[in-house]
């Protein structure tokens, strides 16, 4: 007679390996809701594990980008308080001009208006070497030194670069990052300095009829504060642009994060439902195997 | 009359008791590895009548005729064939998944990408000497990152190859086991309870050598063995008494090969076989970590040497070093990075040779080829696990079919318990019976 059935070896090497498989898949299941991740390396799901590096060298990327806009977001700033300043020395240098063109007005009094002239023009020589955030010359392009020097004989000479190059927003995205001098400055083959040192030397007496020079001065200065104020829309758009670029990597980055919580986050719900299911399966059988285990033909062998 | 009541109950009593004993063996080796259940067969005692004594009734009782080892030759082979296939998948996933984690937990990936990051930072500001220091900074990262990854790779490849060193150590232990359990085996006596003892003896070595190397198995009659290896044309590995030495080789590139006896044999399957596959896959991973590493190397130093540093000077190569092992920074001084195109004077805020840089890292593109490694690893071990599994399971059902076959089951050695006790008990009351008639032969007044 032989008896069907298992050896008992096998019957406890099953039942080893079945409630081995489910520990495993338990504590597999344990590690993902403990981290939070669904893949705790690489090959546990090669595909999205490679999707998850791009998305984190994107976001890498990004930040660097976003550093990088708010520089040149500042700058663009300080170059457009600048331009204001610019404008109101105009604004004033007209007012002189205006009054300095006027025939009552005797020698001494020019002279009186031509010495303001001449501190305006320190002054904008100064505002034209204002600095950046970095401490480098505003509107010397990508000068190491000054914007703007004098030369002997006490004319403002552009000594910066030709532009001021581009700074990258990402994405190919760029942003020309400043103005240069000669931008704004320059009109009609002469610079607003020129003209307002130019009038100030006329009315201390450098001409015969400074009463002339001003008036001619006075079309000059208007076509200077038009390019100023003109140079200080495009500073508009562009801090515009970059407010937009801005925007616009928020929302990547937003599509990023929830691509990145898709891919390699822990489905907290279905995990749990899974888990306990899992338990229950494990202590059941953990239940059926001690019964089974205890029933012995030896126990009922008096 | 030719029988004789009395030794017949006594042989019956001893085959009771033997196969009693066989039970106990049984019932204690329940879980001994490799023990295959016994049974006894036991035969009856009878002379056929002589010459006149036709029709006489001449019986002698009972005798063992053999103790059985209920072994099958096929599960046997087939637990043997699936193990030495799930050995081999079992050795090359445990080896590729080290090599995986030698290249991802370097953090080399992060390592490249912070490169570049610090490089494209640097473009806001190219004098800053901060941002220059970080940029430097990074690229220490970097090169410490890579050291680590090969380090890493290098010291898996080298407990790989320990192991397969210890596992040759081993197939030549189970050879020579084997030869010395063939040359008893043909001097034991058939059925013996000692031939048995040396079948579970051989049958157990035979499934361990399996987990080495493939075998083919030939049993000769006198129940020796001839052991070849891979199929049943492989070369011999023993030949009765004679054992084959294996050895192992190791490339120059740490890959590793085996010979028998001086000639060169190549298992298929088993432990030996997957560490020979997972060691070939490091080497090729080996190459490409390299090949970025000199990527890095070649893009960065030609790109600097167009280009004048922050000094007014020629630009220098920024690395040294031949791979990813020994790849380590030329300078620590920030100062040193060419941004500016090359004859720009001192302090140029000039980007020029900077885009330089970051197009050549661009195109040369180490992140991507960095993913790509990690990717093509963690495949790798993606998919060899998937087939791991499976073989593994394979081979645990033929493993858990023969023990079902060949194992004891306890139920079934109470059953024999009873058995036997009462066949003895009835012997015992055969002589007693015996006695009886012969008390009664002896009363007769």
């Amino acid at each position: 007679m032989t008896l069907i059935g298992t050896s008992t070896s096998a019957f406890f090497d099953r039942a080893t390996q079945d409630m081995t498989g489910l520990r495993a898949q338990l504590e597999d299941l344990q590690a993902k809701l403990g981290s939070g991740e669904k893949l705790s390396r690489s090959s546990d799901n090669p595909v999205a594990a490679s999707r998850l590096r791009s998305l984190a060298r994107a976001e890498r990327m990004a930040t660097v980008d976003t550093s990088n806009a708010n520089r040149a977001m500042s700058d663009l700033q300080l170059t457009d308080t600048a331009l204001s300043s610019f404008s109101s020395f105009i604004v004033r240098a007209q007012e002189l001009a205006t009054q300095a063109a006027n025939g009552t007005l005797n020698a001494a009094q020019r002279a009186g208006i031509g010495t303001e002239l001449e501190q305006i023009h320190g002054n904008l020589v100064a505002l034209a070497n204002s600095r950046d955030s970095a401490g480098h010359a505003l509107f010397g392009g990508e000068t190491a030194g000054q914007a703007y020097m004098l030369d002997g004989a006490g004319n403002a000479v552009y000594a910066g670069t030709a532009s001021a190059g581009e700074l990258s927003l990402g994405e190919g995205q760029t942003v020309a990052r400043g103005l240069t001098g000669p931008e704004f400055l320059n009109f009609s083959s002469t610079n607003l300095m020129a003209v307002i040192k130019n009038l100030g030397d006329a009315l201390q007496g450098a001409v015969a009829d400074p009463a002339q020079a001003a008036r001619d001065a006075l079309g000059a200065l208007g076509e200077g504060l038009d390019k100023v104020t003109s140079s200080q829309t495009v500073i508009g758009s562009r801090l515009a642009w970059i407010d937009l670029t801005a925007e616009r990597r928020t929302e990547l980055s937003e599509m990023r994060s929830s691509e990145e919580s898709d891919l390699g986050a822990t489905d907290i719900a279905s995990t749990i439902a899974n888990l306990q299911q899992l338990m229950l399966v494990l202590e059941a059988s953990q239940a059926s195997f001690s019964k089974l285990s205890g029933l012995s033909l030896f126990d009922q062998l008096r | 009359m030719a029988s004789d009541l009395l030794s017949i109950a006594k042989s019956g009593a001893n085959a009771a008791r033997i196969a009693l004993d066989v039970t106990a063996q049984n019932i204690a080796n329940a879980s001994s590895e490799g023990y295959v259940r016994r049974s006894v067969s036991l035969q009856e005692v009878a002379a056929s009548g002589g010459l006149g004594r036709i029709g006489d009734v001449s019986l002698s009782g009972v005798r063992l005729d053999s103790v059985v080892r209920n072994a099958d030759v096929f599960r046997q082979s087939e637990v043997r064939r699936t193990g030495a296939d799930a050995a081999r998948a079992d050795a090359e996933v445990a080896g590729l998944e080290n090599i995986e984690a030698a290249i991802e937990q370097s953090n080399a990936f992060s390592g490249v990408v912070q490169f570049e990051a610090s490089l494209q930072q640097l473009a806001s500001d190219p004098v800053d000497t901060s941002l220059r220091a970080s940029v430097i900074e990074d690229a220490r990262t970097l090169t410490r990152t890579l050291n680590l990854a090969a380090s890493g790779l290098d010291a898996a490849g080298t407990s790989l190859r320990f192991e397969a060193n210890d596992g040759v150590s081993q197939v030549n232990l189970l050879t020579g086991e084997l030869a010395r359990v063939n040359l008893r085996l043909a001097r034991a006596a058939d059925a013996s309870s000692d031939q048995t003892a040396l079948l579970d003896q051989r049958d157990l070595l035979l499934q361990k050598l399996s987990g080495y190397v493939d075998t083919s198995v030939t049993i000769a009659s006198d129940q020796t063995v001839e052991v070849r290896l891979g199929g049943p044309a492989g070369p011999q590995m023993v030949t009765g008494g004679t054992p084959s030495t294996l050895s192992m080789t190791t490339a120059a590139n740490g890959t590793i090969g085996f010979t028998l006896d001086g000639n060169p044999a190549t298992p298929l399957a088993g432990l030996l076989a997957g560490k020979a596959q997972a060691l070939t896959k490091l080497a090729d991973v080996r190459v490409d970590l390299d090949a970025i590493a000199t990527s890095i190397m070649g893009a960065i130093n030609t790109a600097q040497t167009s280009g004048a540093d922050l000094n007014g000077a020629a630009g220098q190569p920024l690395f040294t070093g031949t791979g990813a092992a020994d790849i380590a920074l030329a300078t620590s001084d920030g100062a040193k990075i060419a941004t500016a195109p090359a004859g720009s004077p001192a302090g140029s805020r000039d980007p020029g040779n900077l885009d330089v840089i970051r197009q050549a890292l661009a195109a040369a593109d180490p992140a991507g080829a960095t993913d790509a490694l990690i990717f093509d690893i963690s495949g790798t071990v993606a998919g060899r696990t998937i087939t791991r599994d499976a073989l593994r399971s394979i081979a645990d059902t033929a493993h858990i079919a023969l023990a079902t076959q060949a194992g004891v089951d306890l139920d079934h050695e109470a059953v024999n318990l009873i058995r036997f006790q009462q066949a003895f008990q009835a012997s015992g009351r055969v002589m007693q019976v015996a006695s009886n008639i012969f008390d009664t032969l002896l009363g007769i007044r």
